[in-house]
């Protein structure tokens, strides 16, 4: 019986070689190409079920809170010894990274609803909306101001330059309602125009002091290189057990 | 190197696919959970603040 003919070992033909190279290239490109699809389906896809599965839970675990410990009322008669010098000290800042309220925003549709977490670190914004921790608290004089994703983990500020003069942003934390009417933007601006979010902000309509709230993103929508800038004012206040803001009705 | 690997794996052609069937799993998993969330930064999608000059992003 014949065995099948094999090249010697030492004089290996430059054909086989050859194919060896093409196979090996063409196999190395075909695995990149996969990687490539299988990233852009991560990014596009993937992390905005990450970031609607993590935003469910924060709004969750926030609401759990709010059932299990009342914010107390505003009028703080029930304190047994207040304390004569101050005015009603203001309540303490909320803890780096937690939620603590829930913003509605009818222009980006009736179901949009997203927690706002104390901090804007980049691993945070995955899980929600953030509030510049430097900037005012909701509702109090000054800016309270939020950041949030335009694309990806979810999309919240997706349709942010639809936004226009008159658009209410309402937020809820654990007492009561806040509705914010849209005053002026949206406003392309440069990462570094830190004084947007200024106490009186700075190229926005206002000129006094007064309860305003910042809204940013990025903008163009795939890129860093400029922000997005909406501001708004506080027109309405009502504590949450009159029920939800007529902006939110029907 | 898939020749390789399909050679180097044991048993008749429906176990080898069985087995290459999950270590393609396998790898996308990996991809999924570790690599893409520490390549994923590195794009701009993250830069949504106006800069505070305390780290806020990069």
């Amino acid at each position: 019986m014949r065995s099948r003919w094999r090249p010697p070992r030492d004089r290996v033909r430059p054909d086989v070689v050859l194919r060896l190279v093409v196979r090996t290239f063409s196999e190395v490109c075909l695995t990149a190409g996969t990687l490539i699809v299988l990233f852009v389906a991560y990014v596009l896809l993937w992390t905005g079920v990450k970031a609607d599965r993590a935003m469910d839970g924060e709004m969750d675990r926030m609401r759990d809170r709010w059932a299990a410990a009342p914010a107390p009322a505003p009028q703080a008669s029930v304190s047994p010894a207040p304390s004569p010098s101050v005015a009603p000290a203001p309540p303490a800042r909320h803890p780096a990274g937690r939620a603590f309220a829930e913003m509605y925003v009818p222009r980006f549709g009736r179901d949009w609803v997203k927690p706002v977490l104390e901090g804007t670190d980049p691993e945070l914004l995955k899980k929600g909306l953030g509030h510049y921790a430097a900037t005012a608290r909701l509702g109090a004089v000054g800016n309270f101001s939020v950041a949030g994703h335009r694309r990806t983990y979810g999309d919240p500020f997706k349709d942010f330059p639809d936004l226009r003069p008159g658009d209410e942003v309402i937020l809820k934390d654990a007492s009561s309602w806040y509705t914010y009417t849209v005053r002026g933007g949206p406003l392309r601006t440069v990462p570094t125009d830190v004084a947007v979010v200024d106490p009186v902000p700075e190229k926005s309509p206002f000129t006094a002091p007064g309860r305003y709230l910042t809204l940013t993103t990025c903008d163009p929508e795939w890129g860093h290189s400029h922000r997005l800038v909406v501001w708004a004012e506080l027109t309405e206040t009502r504590s949450a057990d009159r029920g939800r803001p007529e902006g939110l009705s029907g | 190197m898939y020749g390789w690997i399909w050679r180097h794996l044991p048993g008749n052609a429906w176990v080898r696919a069985l087995i290459s069937l999950v270590l393609v799993l396998a790898v996308v998993f990996v991809l999924f959970q570790y690599v893409f969330p520490w390549a994923e930064p590195l794009l701009p999608f993250n830069d949504v603040t106006v800069d505070e000059g305390s780290g806020a992003t990069p």
